[in-house]
């Protein structure tokens, strides 16, 4: 096979973004291709590959100066310092002159087929009647098939070469092999979305990849066949997108400005914070201790939480640190269930807990017949002719379901959680090595248990136990959603958290356990200390705790914790919702209501990542704008759990920022566009209208407030550490990765020192740091001092 | 309280459902209540009145009768989900209060569809209903793809329009009557050279509003059209074949024009259920079993049913609306599966049987059909078989209790028939005032033929022989490929 073909292929196929299926709906940086260069310049390639917008749009802009999100001071400076002195109301009129607009897609007809061959072709089960000869591979399927496909005209099976590799020698042998990059970028780019599909699809080996396999040079073979075929040329014939690079240059200015006008608020509450600190003494211990997912979310109902009661809460990547897959016993299948840039380690699948095997035998029966009346449904609507028969005998149930939902989905959905968390009841969480996932021995050693106990302790910084001690996962309800799994945990891969918790609950809790944490470790957990797994619901502020298997001992602390988590899902709700009637009923409709779009709103608005004490924002309403992590800096001496942060949680966030940032700049080409005329495609993602190519990313309703009022701020993730400046300088030495991507701007960081009295420093390139501390200048807030700016090297 | 050092942080937020709230038109909340307080209005008088419900004429404009008020309550309850499903799901949108205007227009255009006596007026609501559907259709207008689809779908509604006009304007010229009261009974004394190219033209309006086969493409390339808007035209608007139909009852009668409906609605139904297995995305699978239900419900007019054509559509219209409304809970991760071979053992076969019988006999008696040879029968075929199939799928399912297998099947297929038989008889009795929608035909060599091709279909299907042919999968997949411009026509350019 031709070398110089597959590295063409490889290198053309890096600056395409993958699209994760929205089952497990992976927030990712659409251009994480471009991260080795700097912001400004991935976006400008972004731009003229993909034609798309890379900046917020100038009614966006005007939208945040109206409302004082971009302070005018700092924006006249920074428009100064490029040296453009008019004043910015001049520019946003420049921005607002130049409008997107439509074309003709000159491609138009080889898009269309070849979005209707690879949407039979990647089908994951909505279809019954399979494309034939899919076991054989897309372009071998696609020969064998297109030969009685008359749009394409006569063609014969001897016309077409055998295999993908020979037709694109074929196809190509009369150009130069220094072109070939640049077509099948242009070929791919033709259809972002779906080779995006591929490339996860070879890149995961999913199930579907390993029967049906399909790869990129099969989608370039057939894509530049049938163009032959057509006479549609395979190079763009000069009117390429061009990028006016004044405009990039003002409307990065602008961004700049929004995200500073930002910082700075960000920076005055956390010295706040840290003020007020210094005062306190040591706080007396807490009834309970709470660990939260580090998800923006959790920022709010720790707040509620804390003011409810006598309670400690900490932040935690929500896969609670165990790297596994998480086996249902709803359908039997594994999914992922930790961050995708880690691997899994561990398989998770449930068993009967102690004298509880009745029930579980019952459960798994009742699952059985849940399977088989779908299947049953599917059949008798398939089939000639009950499907006439059944839509006579069925049509009224339907239509009562029809009113329920659409009149009563609160009531319904009341209803329907008193038995939801049934399988916890009765089950038991057990973990496997995953590459012996078949035998039923759990063959996880006592040191790697220990381990993953102590380093989640190690990472938060914990102090001293609770006698109950939770960790919170969080999951989303909402119906006939096809993001749903968007909104849930992003550490868990679109997950929801609650097994991780109940795993790290049961690991805690193991005598043995906690006796080698003690001997070997030095941690000691007090014998009346209780671990339970939890979840937190995001659309419905509810916190479920799997308390089945909790001792009589603790019965009153739980159900004291349990009044107050009420107290605080009503005060929650009421604050997120902006209702003073009844918000928890509000929140329930949502959670159910099959024609609500907006069930939630995730993790818009993110923009900041604080690693600290609790105590630096404690006091602070964050408007669920930041990621929180625990972080102790007085007992991570040896900088390790600092560093595991900012490899593992830091870069997640940044992924998930970047993620929201493009969907938000440009929704039709980053994002999924609107809800509102979605056409679910092969049970794993979506098209608009009658078909087109894949959508990407999130839609435009988990954004916008509405199709032109944001919701969701774009601003580049502004990473936030107390720890002593060097240790953080120590560890962007090690890990170039996440130097580079300081230096190129995709993410900031503030570094709160508090060896030099909490002074803060904002990260300039190549290691130097500026002071950004805003103490001083408390009195007068709003004023812009660009005089305090001194670098500083360290 | 939660402590706020900081205004700025979290200024926006608190409230912003409020404010998104306040942004909604008046549009929504009063085209809501139109519709609801019409299906009240509706629904209250027909339980009332029934089974007598009043005739009312004016001036050989309008009528009102028992079928008139039954389409009234039916349209309604329709449009009514779907403004209260809208108000949520279109919230932000920017054409939301058009929206609610055109399903209002629609609403009204159906309502006076049923009340037109005169000719004229009837094809002036055909006409407009067809409209507003096809400004639903391209209802974002800076929509590429959708102002095309809103193109394509409108040149069928006015084609279909085109064809009714002419079959109405020829009877009515003829005859000297300008009502559909009066061009009913004025059928029987005309010829038959005015009465078939009529009858043609009419048959021709119903099959391109139900998207019938090969007028079937604009429904395909439809789903520019809002979700909610979706689920009004396949519950209210593809019915208008229904509707029509029945009208004209006496036309088709006079004209013996039923063959063709037979054959038409047939044909479809089988062709699109084929084409519905292939389906990838979920709003073409559901139009595609859209157009195989129309093709029954043309089928039963074909059969001289049109009393069950209106249950049909009824109901057709319930599962369809849910099905479309919750279209977005297909997505799911699942593996490949190899369906495993089954067999069906002696004595189960004997339960298939038994309950098939018993099914039908249910069916006939209940619904007054009776077990003569005529066209009847075909639909307690068609009823025998699925409670044949329903039975055979729950015996043969291993994690079901023997005692489950004999209970679950009888009480699945008396609730279903028993409540399809309360509908049926109800209907019935409110369409009694008019000719001829219910008689039974005598069974011709056509309708056994088709019937036998019908039976063939199932056993295809059944068999999964449908799979060893490739050639139809690409040729039925490129049947229900949408208009061209409908899709990747354009492109967006970036600033
Ligand atoms: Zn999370």
């Amino acid at each position: 096979m031709n070398q110089y073909l597959l590295s063409s292929i490889d290198k053309a196929a890096e600056v395409i973004g993958k699209t994760w299926p929205l089952y497990t709906f992976v927030a990712s940086n659409p251009l994480s291709g471009y991260e080795k260069a700097t912001f400004l310049d991935a976006v400008s390639s972004a731009h003229k590959q993909f034609n798309a917008n890379a900046f917020p749009a100038a009614h966006i802009y005007r939208q945040a100066l109206e409302k004082e999100d971009i302070d005018l001071k700092v924006l006249v400076h920074l428009l100064k310092e490029n040296g453009l002195s008019e004043c910015p109301e001049k520019y946003l009129k420049l921005l607002e002159g130049h409008q997107a607009d439509e074309e003709v897609n000159g491609t138009h007809n080889v898009d269309r087929l070849m979005v209707k061959w690879l949407s039979a072709f990647m089908d994951e089960g909505l279809a019954e009647w399979e494309m034939p000869y899919k076991s054989e591979g897309f372009y071998t399927a696609w020969r064998l098939l297109v030969i009685y496909d008359s749009e394409l005209g006569a063609t014969s099976l001897k016309e077409i070469p055998k295999t993908s590799a020979a037709a694109l020698n074929q196809l190509l042998s009369e150009l130069p092999e220094s072109d070939y990059v640049e077509i099948f970028s242009h070929q791919m780019a033709a259809l972002p979305g779906w080779t995006g599909y591929i490339k996860h699809r070879t890149e995961s080996n999913s199930d579907w990849q390993q029967e049906f396999p399909i790869n990129l040079m099969d989608y370039l073979a057939v894509r530049l066949w049938i163009s032959k075929k057509m006479n549609v040329p395979i190079l763009p014939e000069g009117n390429e997108a061009h990028s006016d690079s004044f405009l990039l240059k003002l409307q990065y200015i602008w961004l700049k400005a929004w995200e500073q006008s930002w910082q700075n608020q960000l920076v005055i509450s956390l010295e706040n914070g840290a003020n007020i600190t210094q005062f306190k003494g040591e706080p007396a211990l807490a009834d309970a201790q709470m660990v939260f997912c580090i998800d923006t979310r959790s920022e709010l109902i720790r707040r509620h939480v804390e003011s409810a009661g006598n309670y400690e809460t900490f932040g935690y990547a929500g896969f609670f640190g165990i790297a596994m897959d998480y086996q249902s016993l709803e359908d039997g299948i594994s999914r992922k269930s930790c961050p995708p840039i880690v691997a899994s380690a561990y398989t998770v699948s449930e068993s009967a807990q102690v004298d509880k095997k009745g029930q579980f035998l019952s459960y798994e029966k009742k699952n059985e017949r849940m399977g088989f009346w779908d299947y049953f449904l599917k059949r008798m609507k398939n089939m000639l002719p009950s499907a006439f028969g059944y839509v006579e005998g069925s049509g009224v149930f339907y239509g009562l379901s029809l009113l329920a939902r659409t009149i009563i989905p609160g009531s319904i959905y009341r209803k329907k959680q008193k038995n939801l968390s049934q399988m916890e009841a009765i089950c038991q969480p057990d973990i496997m090595n995953i590459t012996q996932k078949t035998t039923d021995l759990p063959n996880v050693s006592l040191e790697e248990k220990v381990s993953i106990v102590k380093s989640a302790f190690d990472l938060m910084g914990w102090k001293e136990f609770a006698p109950l001690v939770l960790f919170v996962g969080h999951g989303s309800h909402s119906a006939n959603n096809p993001f749903g799994s968007s909104l849930d945990c992003g550490a868990c891969a679109a997950s929801p958290g609650r097994h991780n918790a109940r795993m790290l609950a049961k690991l805690a809790n193991l005598l043995h356990v906690r006796k080698a944490l003690a001997e070997i470790h030095e941690v000691f957990i007090p014998e009346n200390t209780l671990f339970l797994g939890a979840e937190h619901n995001t659309t419905t502020d509810e916190i479920v705790l799997f308390d089945s298997e909790a001792p009589e001992t603790h019965q009153m602390l739980i159900e004291d914790l349990k009044v107050n988590l009420w107290k605080a899902q009503q005060s929650a709700t009421k604050n997120r919702l902006g209702t003073n009637g009844d918000s928890l009923s509000k929140a329930q409709e949502k959670a159910n209501n099959w024609g609500e779009t907006r069930p939630e709103w995730g993790l818009a608005k993110n923009a900041g990542f604080i690693v600290g004490r609790r105590e630096l924002t404690k006091n602070t309403n964050l408007d669920s704008r930041c990621f929180l992590h625990s972080y102790d800096w007085e007992l991570d001496t040896t900088g390790k759990a600092l560093e595991s942060i900012m490899q593992g949680p830091m870069v997640v966030t940044q992924w998930i920022n970047s993620h929201y940032y493009f969907s938000t700049v440009d929704n039709n080409a980053y994002g999924g566009g609107s809800k509102i005329t979605h056409n679910i495609t092969g049970k794993f993602g979506v098209v608009q209208g009658n078909g087109g190519d894949l959508k990407i990313g999130l839609p435009l309703q988990s954004l916008y407030s509405s199709d032109n009022d944001m919701y969701h701020q774009p601003l580049r993730l502004t990473v936030t550490i107390q720890a002593p400046i060097n240790r953080v300088a120590d560890i962007l030495e090690r890990n170039n990765h996440l130097k580079s991507l300081l230096d190129n701007e995709w993410i900031y960081l503030l570094v709160m020192d508090p060896e030099q009295k909490n002074k803060v420093f904002k990260y300039k390139n190549s290691l130097k740091w500026e002071v950004a501390s805003r103490t001083k200048y408390s009195g007068t807030q709003k004023t812009f001092h660009a005089s305090t700016l001194t670098e500083l090297a360290v | 309280m939660i402590p706020q050092t900081n205004a700025h942080l979290s200024s926006i937020q608190n409230g912003m459902d409020k404010t998104i709230d306040a942004k909604k038109s008046i549009a929504v909340p009063l085209v809501t209540i139109i519709n609801w307080s019409l299906f009240l209005g509706n629904a209250i008088f027909l339980v009332f009145n029934y089974p007598n419900i009043p005739e009312w004429n004016w001036a050989g404009i309008f009528r009102i009768n028992g079928f008139t008020i039954l389409i009234w309550t039916t349209v309604t309850i329709f449009s009514s989900i779907v403004c209260s499903y809208a108000s949520n799901y279109l919230t932000g949108f920017k054409y939301h209060a058009r929206f609610m205007w055109l399903c209002l227009g629609f609403t009204l255009a159906v309502m006076l569809l049923v009340m037109a006596n005169h000719v004229f007026l009837l094809i002036f609501s055909w006409w407009i209903m067809g409209v507003f559907m096809s400004q639903l259709i391209g209802i974002d207008k800076a929509w590429g793809e959708a102002r095309e689809a809103s193109k394509f779908t409108l040149r069928y509604f006015i084609t279909g329009t085109f064809f009714l006009a002419i079959g109405l304007l020829i009877l009515a010229f003829f005859s000297g009557q300008f009502t559909v009261s009066g061009l009913s009974t004025a059928v029987s004394g005309l010829p038959l050279y005015i009465l078939i190219p009529s009858a043609l033209s009419i048959i021709a309006a119903a099959v391109v509003q139900s998207a019938m086969y090969p007028f079937h493409r604009w429904l395909l390339s439809a789903m520019t059209a809002p979700t909610p808007a979706s689920a009004l035209m396949h519950a209210g608007f593809v019915n208008g074949a229904g509707i029509l139909l029945t009208l004209f009852a006496g036309l088709l009668f006079a004209s013996n024009t039923f063959s063709i409906l037979f054959v038409i609605g047939g044909f479809t139904a089988i062709i699109a259920q084929f084409t519905k297995l292939l389906q990838v995305n979920v709003k073409q699978k559901l139009g595609c079993s859209t157009i195989a239900q129309m093709g029954f419900m043309i089928m039963q007019c074909g059969l001289g049913f049109f009393n069950a054509a209106v249950v049909h559509l009824i109901l057709h219209g319930f599962y369809k609306a849910y099905l479309f409304l919750s279209s977005g809970e297909e997505i799911a991760q699942t593996k490949p599966e190899r369906p495993k071979p089954l067999r069906i053992r002696p004595l189960q076969g004997v339960v298939v049987l038994l309950f098939g019988g018993l099914g039908a006999y249910l069916f006939a008696s209940w619904t007054g059909k009776g077990l003569l040879l005529n066209s009847g029968l075909l639909l307690t075929i068609i009823v025998a078989i699925t409670v044949g199939q329903a039975t055979y799928n729950i015996v043969k399912e291993q994690s079901l209790s023997i005692m489950q297998k004999i209970v679950v099947p009888p009480l699945l297929f008396m609730v279903g028939i028993g409540i399809y038989a309360l509908i049926y008889n109800g209907v019935t009795v409110l369409m009694a005032g008019m000719a001829k929608v219910s008689e039974p035909l005598p069974l011709t060599s056509t309708q056994i033929i088709f019937g036998a091709i019908f039976l063939i279909g199932f056993f295809i299907m059944k068999l999964g022989v449908y799979k060893k042919f490739p050639w139809v999968y690409v040729k039925l997949m490129n049947l229900s490929q949408p208009n061209k411009k409908s899709v990747l026509m354009y492109k967006s350019k970036s600033i």
